[in-house]
C-alpha cells in the first residue's frame, strides 16, 4: 500500500503558516516496517527542518509530480483538514482517487460541507481529533501530543515578552523576585505549561474546576487554587463542564484577587462543542500590573480572555495579550515527530499494510472514522458506559483546536494504599534486632549448655530430653535473632553457608564409625561422613567464591 | 567426665558459637567473608575434636572419606556457574538429607543390642523421616531447577489426600517400629523412609517454578531440622544447636520469601498455587486490553542516552540468558555518561533468595548500586527509564489493582510510575505465576522482544558506537 505525505502550507496561505508535516524520517522508517511504501511531496518537511534528502535516507521516495502523488495514494497523511491546492488548481478531495483513506485533523462539526464532499468521493476519513480518549488510544491521541507542546511553547512566548526573570535571584545589585504564573485549566496543555514555568524557576499556581486534577497540579510543585464553593466540574472526556452561576461568581472573585498578584496568566479552558468560555474579563486584565503577559491558548475557539484577538499580540492597559493559535507549530520538528508517531500507532492499530482493515469493532477506529464507503459515520454511536469516567469517549464534535485542555492521560493503576510506606506488606519486618539481645542469648545458651551438662552429666530418659529441648529452644531463638539481620543481598551466600554448617551431621557419622568396618552400621556411617563432607567442602568453598565477587 | 570428654565439650561449644558468629557475619557485605571464615574454623574444630578424641577405630578410613568428600565438594564449588547456583544449593541440601538417613540407620543398627527405649526409637524415626523428605525433595528441586523436569506444578487429583495418607501412614509405622525388639523394626524403618521419600518428591513436584525460592529455603530449613533430630538421637548437643540454627535460618528465609509473594507458607508447602481454576467463571479477570508497543534497540539506546536516571530490574530471564555481564557493560557505559544507573531487586527475583545479587556480583557490579524493593520504589517516579530484563510477575501492577488476580497483594516493583518502562522479553508470554501482565499494554511501556543477552549486547554496541 502506498502512503502519500504532502505539503501542508503554501506561501499564499494566510498567516500563520502551518509548519508541521504528517510524517518525519523517523515515522517513515516505522511505516516502511509496517509494509507501506511512502512517497513524499518535495519540500513537505522543509518548515519542520526535514529536508527531502532525509526522507530519501529513511526509505521514502520523493514524488516527481505533486498531482500524481495524490492520485497514486491509498492512504494520505495530513495535519490540517483537506483543503484546496491553488498551486495544483484543484481541491485535495478531488485529487485523491475514489475510496482512498485520509488520516488527519478534520473537525467534521464545523466542516460539514467538506464532510459531504469526502462522503461523495467515498473517502475513508479518520479524524485525529476524534480518536476516543481511552487509555488504549493514548498513543494515538494527537490532541494530547500537540497540547503538550503548545503548553510548553506558551510559557516560552510569555517569557519572551515578559520584562523580568522567571526565577528569583539575589544579585549584588539587589533582589529580583520570581515570576508568579497562573495557569487556568490543568489539562495536558496546562500541566505542560506548569512544568515549563516551574522549570524556569517561576512560582506556579493553577485553577481547575475538576477537583481530580489537584493531585496532578501539586505533583508538579504547583499550588491548587480553590474557591470556597463545592461543585465538581468534571464533564467527562477530560473536559470540564459549565458550572453554576454561584460557582462562577466565586471563581471570578478568586481571579480578580489573583490578577493583582500574578505576572503571567495562561488560559486553556475549552468546552466541547461550544465557544471557549470567557473567564478573564477586561476588568481583570486592567487589574494586572503593566508588563504582565496573558497567553490565551483558547484563542482559536474565541478565547478565554475578553481582549484576545486570534493570531495577534494585543497590548491592553500595558498588559500583553497573546492570541497565538499555532503554538504547537512553533516547535515544528517535535510537533511533527510526535504527530507522526500518533499516526504510526493508529496505522499499526489498523493492521499495517499487510493486515489493513477499517474495523468498526475497534473502538478507536470507529470513533475516529467520520466517512467510510460513501456513508457519513459521524458522530459515532454512543457506547453506554464503555470505560471508567475519566476515559469516557470524547464528544466527537469537539470544536477543540489543537490547543485543547484535555485532562492528562489517566494515571494508570496508581494506588495509594499499596505504595511506598503505605499499607503495603512489609518484607523486612524483623530486620532490626539489637545486637545486645543476640549476645545475651548466646551467653545464655552457652551457660545452660554447661550447667545442664554438669548438673546431671549422666541424665537419661526424660531428664536428658528436657535438657536437649532447652538447648534446642535456645538455639532456635539465637538463630532467629541472628538471621533476621542478614542483608537480602546475601541470602544466597547465607543458604550456602548454612548448607555447609548443616554438614555438621558428619559428626553423627563419625561417632558411629567404630567397631568392625564391615558392619552395615559402620559402612552406613562412613557413607554419611562422605556425603556430609561434600556438603561442608562445597558449601564453604562456594560461599567463599560468591563473597569474593561482592565488592563496592 | 574424662578429660577427653571435657575437651570435646569445650571444642563443640566453641564450634557452636563460631557458627552463630558465622551467620551474624553475613548480616553485611563487609563482615560476610569473616563470617564464612568463622564457619570454616568452627567446622574444623568440631571435626578435629572427634579425630583427636580417639572415639573412632578407623582413623584412616575416616580421613579418607573426609578427604574424598571435601575434594568432591570443592571441585563442585569451583566448577559451578553462578547461574546454576540454585541447582548447586538444592543438591547440597539433598546430601544433608541423605547423610541424616544413613546416620539414622546406623544409629538404629548400633542401638539394637543396647535397647535405647521408646525415646530413642522415636528420635531415630524422626531423623529418618525428615532426612528422607529433605533428600528426595531436594533432588526433585534440583531436577526442576536444572530443567530436567518441567517447572510446571504437577497437580495430581486428590494430592492433598495423598499427602495426608503418606504422612499418616509414616506416623502409624512408628508404632510397630518402636515396639519391635532388636533389629526387627528395620523393615518398618525402610518402608517409612521410602514413603517419606515419595512424599518429598510429590511435595516439590506440586510446586511451580516461581515458588522455587521458597522451596529451596524450606529445604534449607528441613536440612537443619534433620541435623537437630540427629542430635537428639545421638544425645549430641552440637548437632542440636547447629541444626536449630540452620533450621531457623531456613525458616526465616521462607517467611521472607512468602511475605515477598504475599503467600501463606502452607500454600507453598502443599503446592498448587497459580494453577487453581478461577473461583467463579462469572467474574474471571479480564485479560488486559490493548496492544503492546514494540520498540527497537536504536530507540531504546537513544532513550537511555537522554535519561538522567535509569533503573534496571533483573529477573530470571537474565539468569537464563546469562546476560549479567552484558548488563554490567551497559551500566558502565551509562555511568560513564553521567547517567545514574541502579538495580532494583525484588526479594523473589530468580529461583533462589538473593539469586540476582549473586549474578550481579559475579559480573562485578558494585553492591552499592544494587537496591532492594523498598529502597527503590520511592525513587521510581523520578526515574526516566526503567529497563526490565527478563522479569514479569515482580513488576505486575495487577498485584495492586486487580483483586481477582492470583498474585493480588504481592508487593511488586512499581515500575509503571517511571516516565518510561521498557520490558526486554523473549515473547509476550505470561510469567511463572501464569498471570497476564497489564504493564505490557500501559501507554508508557515499550516492549523489546529479544533474548536478554543478545538484546543487551546490541544495546551496548549501539551505545558505545
Amino acid at each position: 500500500m502506498r502512503i502519500a505525505v504532502v505539503r501542508e502550507a503554501l506561501a499564499t496561505d494566510p498567516l500563520p503558516l502551518e509548519t508541521r508535516v504528517a510524517a518525519t524520517p523517523d515515522s517513515i522508517k516505522r511505516l516502511i516496517a509496517l509494509g507501506f511504501e511512502v512517497s513524499v511531496e518535495s519540500g513537505a518537511g522543509e518548515a519542520a527542518n526535514f529536508p527531502d534528502s532525509q526522507y530519501v535516507d529513511a526509505g521514502a521516495t520523493i514524488a516527481a509530480d505533486a498531482r500524481e502523488n495524490y492520485a497514486a495514494a491509498d492512504v494520505l497523511l495530513k495535519v490540517r483538514p483537506l483543503r484546496e491546492r491553488p498551486d495544483l488548481g484543484a481541491d485535495e478531495v478531488d485529487l485523491l482517487r475514489d475510496g482512498a483513506t485520509v488520516l488527519g485533523f478534520f473537525y467534521p462539526g464545523r466542516n460539514t460541507e467538506l464532510l459531504e464532499r469526502a462522503r461523495a468521493k467515498k473517502l475513508t476519513v479518520l479524524a485525529m481529533e476524534c480518536v476516543p480518549r481511552i487509555s488504549r488510544a493514548q498513543k494515538m491521541d494527537a490532541l494530547s501530543s500537540q497540547a503538550n507542546i503548545a503548553g510548553y511553547r506558551a510559557v516560552l512566548e510569555a517569557a519572551n515578552r515578559y520584562g523580568s526573570f522567571f526565577t528569583g535571584q539575589m544579585t549584588a545589585a539587589g533582589k529580583v523576585p520570581p515570576a508568579k504564573v497562573l495557569v487556568i485549566g490543568a489539562g495536558v496543555a496546562g500541566l505542560a505549561a506548569l512544568g515549563a514555568a516551574k522549570g524556569l524557576g517561576a512560582i506556579i499556581r493553577s485553577f481547575d474546576t475538576r477537583a481530580a486534577v489537584r493531585e496532578q497540579i501539586e505533583s508538579m510543585g504547583g499550588e491548587f487554587l480553590e474557591v470556597t464553593f463545592k461543585e465538581d466540574g468534571d464533564g467527562g472526556g477530560g473536559y470540564a463542564k459549565e458550572m453554576s452561576p454561584a460557582f462562577l461568581e466565586a471563581e471570578y472573585a478568586l481571579f480578580r484577587k489573583q490578577a493583582k498578584e500574578v505576572d503571567i496568566v495562561i488560559t486553556t479552558a475549552l468546552i466541547p462543542n461550544k465557544p471557549a468560555p470567557k473567564l478573564w474579563f477586561k476588568d481583570m486584565v486592567e487589574l494586572m500590573k503593566p508588563g504582565s503577559v496573558i497567553v490565551d491558548m483558547a484563542a482559536e475557539s474565541g478565547g478565554n480572555c475578553d481582549v484576545t484577538v486570534a493570531n495577534e499580540v494585543v497590548v491592553h492597559n500595558g498588559v500583553i495579550v497573546l492570541g497565538f493559535t499555532d503554538l504547537a507549530g512553533r516547535l515544528p520538528t517535535t510537533a511533527s515527530n510526535l504527530y507522526g508517531q500518533n499516526l504510526v500507532h493508529l496505522l499499526t492499530d489498523m493492521g499495517g499494510a499487510k493486515g489493513w482493515k477499517v474495523d468498526f469493532d475497534d473502538e478507536v477506529v470507529r470513533g475516529a472514522t467520520v466517512t467510510h464507503e460513501g456513508e457519513i459515520t459521524w458522530p459515532p454511536p454512543v457506547k453506554p458506559a464503555a470505560a471508567p469516567a475519566p476515559a469516557a469517549p470524547k464528544p466527537a464534535a469537539a470544536p477543540a483546536p489543537v490547543v485543547a485542555a484535555p485532562v492528562a492521560p489517566p494515571a494508570p493503576t496508581k494506588s495509594k494504599g499499596h505504595g511506598h510506606g503505605g499499607g503495603g506488606p512489609k518484607v523486612h519486618l524483623g530486620s532490626a534486632r539489637s545486637a545486645p539481645l543476640t549476645w545475651l542469648s548466646i551467653v545464655a545458651l552457652a551457660l545452660s549448655y554447661f550447667l545442664l551438662q554438669n548438673a546431671a552429666p549422666d541424665a537419661t530418659g526424660l531428664h536428658l530430653f528436657a535438657q536437649q529441648l532447652t538447648i534446642f529452644a535456645l538455639s532456635c531463638f539465637v538463630g532467629w535473632q541472628v538471621v533476621w539481620n542478614v542483608a537480602p543481598a546475601l541470602h544466597t551466600p547465607l543458604m550456602s553457608v548454612t548448607n555447609a554448617i548443616s554438614g555438621i551431621i558428619v559428626v553423627g557419622g563419625m561417632l558411629h564409625l567404630s567397631g568392625d568396618l564391615s558392619r552395615p552400621a559402620a559402612l552406613l556411617a562412613l557413607a554419611a561422613v562422605l556425603f556430609a563432607t561434600i556438603n561442608i567442602g562445597g558449601g564453604f568453598m562456594v560461599t567463599r567464591r560468591m563473597l569474593k565477587m561482592f565488592h563496592r | 567426665m574424662k578429660p577427653m570428654d571435657v575437651f570435646e565439650a569445650i571444642a563443640w561449644v566453641l564450634a557452636g558459637i563460631l557458627f552463630i558468629n558465622s551467620l551474624r557475619g553475613l548480616s553485611s557485605q563487609e563482615t560476610a567473608r569473616r563470617g564464612n571464615g568463622f564457619g570454616v574454623v568452627g567446622m574444623a574444630l568440631a571435626i578435629g575434636a572427634i579425630l583427636i578424641s580417639g572415639r573412632t577405630d578407623h582413623l584412616g578410613a575416616l580421613i579418607g572419606a573426609l578427604a574424598i568428600g571435601a575434594t568432591v565438594g570443592g571441585v563442585m564449588a569451583q566448577r559451578v556457574a553462578m547461574t546454576s547456583m540454585p541447582e548447586m544449593v538444592a543438591i547440597l541440601h539433598s546430601f544433608v538429607g541423605l547423610a541424616a538417613v544413613l546416620v539414622g540407620f546406623a544409629a538404629y543398627l548400633d542401638s539394637a543390642g543396647e535397647g535405647g527405649g521408646a525415646a530413642l526409637g522415636i528420635e531415630i524415626w524422626l531423623d529418618v523421616l525428615i532426612g528422607s523428605i529433605t533428600f528426595t525433595g531436594s533432588i526433585m528441586a534440583f531436577l526442576k531447577l536444572r530443567g530436567s523436569v518441567s517447572g510446571r506444578p504437577l497437580l495430581l487429583p486428590g494430592r492433598h489426600a495423598f499427602n495426608l495418607i503418606a504422612f499418616s501412614s509414616s506416623l502409624a509405622l512408628c508404632v510397630p517400629f518402636v515396639m519391635a525388639t532388636g533389629t526387627e523394626g528395620l523393615p518398618y524403618l525402610i518402608v517409612m523412609s521410602v514413603l517419606a521419600g515419595v512424599l518429598g518428591v510429590h511435595l516439590v513436584a506440586a510446586i511451580g517454578g516461581a515458588d522455587m525460592p521458597v522451596v529451596v529455603s524450606m529445604l534449607n530449613s528441613y536440612s537443619g531440622w534433620t541435623a537437630s533430630a540427629a542430635g537428639f538421637m545421638l544425645k549430641n548437643n552440637l548437632l542440636i544447636i547447629t541444626g536449630a540454627l540452620v533450621g531457623s535460618s531456613g525458616a526465616i528465609l521462607s517467611i521472607i520469601m512468602c511475605r515477598a509473594m504475599n503467600r501463606s507458607i502452607w500454600n507453598v508447602i502443599f503446592g498448587g498455587f497459580g494453577a487453581e481454576p478461577p473461583k467463579s467463571s462469572g467474574n474471571a479477570p479480564a485479560a488486559p486490553v490493548g496492544d503492546v508497543i514494540a520498540t527497537s534497540i536504536d530507540e531504546l539506546a537513544e532513550e537511555l542516552a537522554n535519561a538522567k536516571q535509569v533503573v534496571i530490574v533483573p529477573g530470571y530471564g537474565m539468569a537464563v540468558a546469562r546476560a549479567q555481564h552484558a548488563v554490567k557493560q551497559l551500566v558502565d557505559l551509562l555511568n560513564k555518561r553521567g547517567i545514574l544507573t541502579r538495580f532494583a531487586i525484588h526479594p523473589v527475583a530468580g529461583r533462589l533468595p538473593g539469586h540476582m545479587n549473586v549474578l550481579l556480583a559475579e559480573a562485578s557490579v558494585s553492591y552499592d548500586i544494587v537496591l532492594e524493593m523498598d529502597e527503590i520504589n520511592g525513587d521510581l517516579p523520578q526515574t526516566d527509564v526503567v529497563l526490565v530484563v527478563g522479569a514479569n510477575d515482580i513488576v505486575n501492577p495487577a498485584a495492586q489493582t486487580d483483586t481477582s488476580s492470583p498474585i493480588y497483594g504481592m508487593p511488586v516493583l512499581e515500575v509503571w510510575h517511571a516516565k518510561r518502562t521498557v520490558v526486554l522479553k523473549r515473547s509476550r508470554g505470561v510469567g511463572y505465576a501464569g498471570v497476564d501482565n497489564p504493564l505490557f499494554v500501559l501507554p508508557g511501556t515499550r516492549m523489546l522482544f529479544a533474548d536478554a543477552k543478545v538484546g543487551m549486547e546490541q544495546l551496548v554496541a549501539k551505545l558505545s558506537a
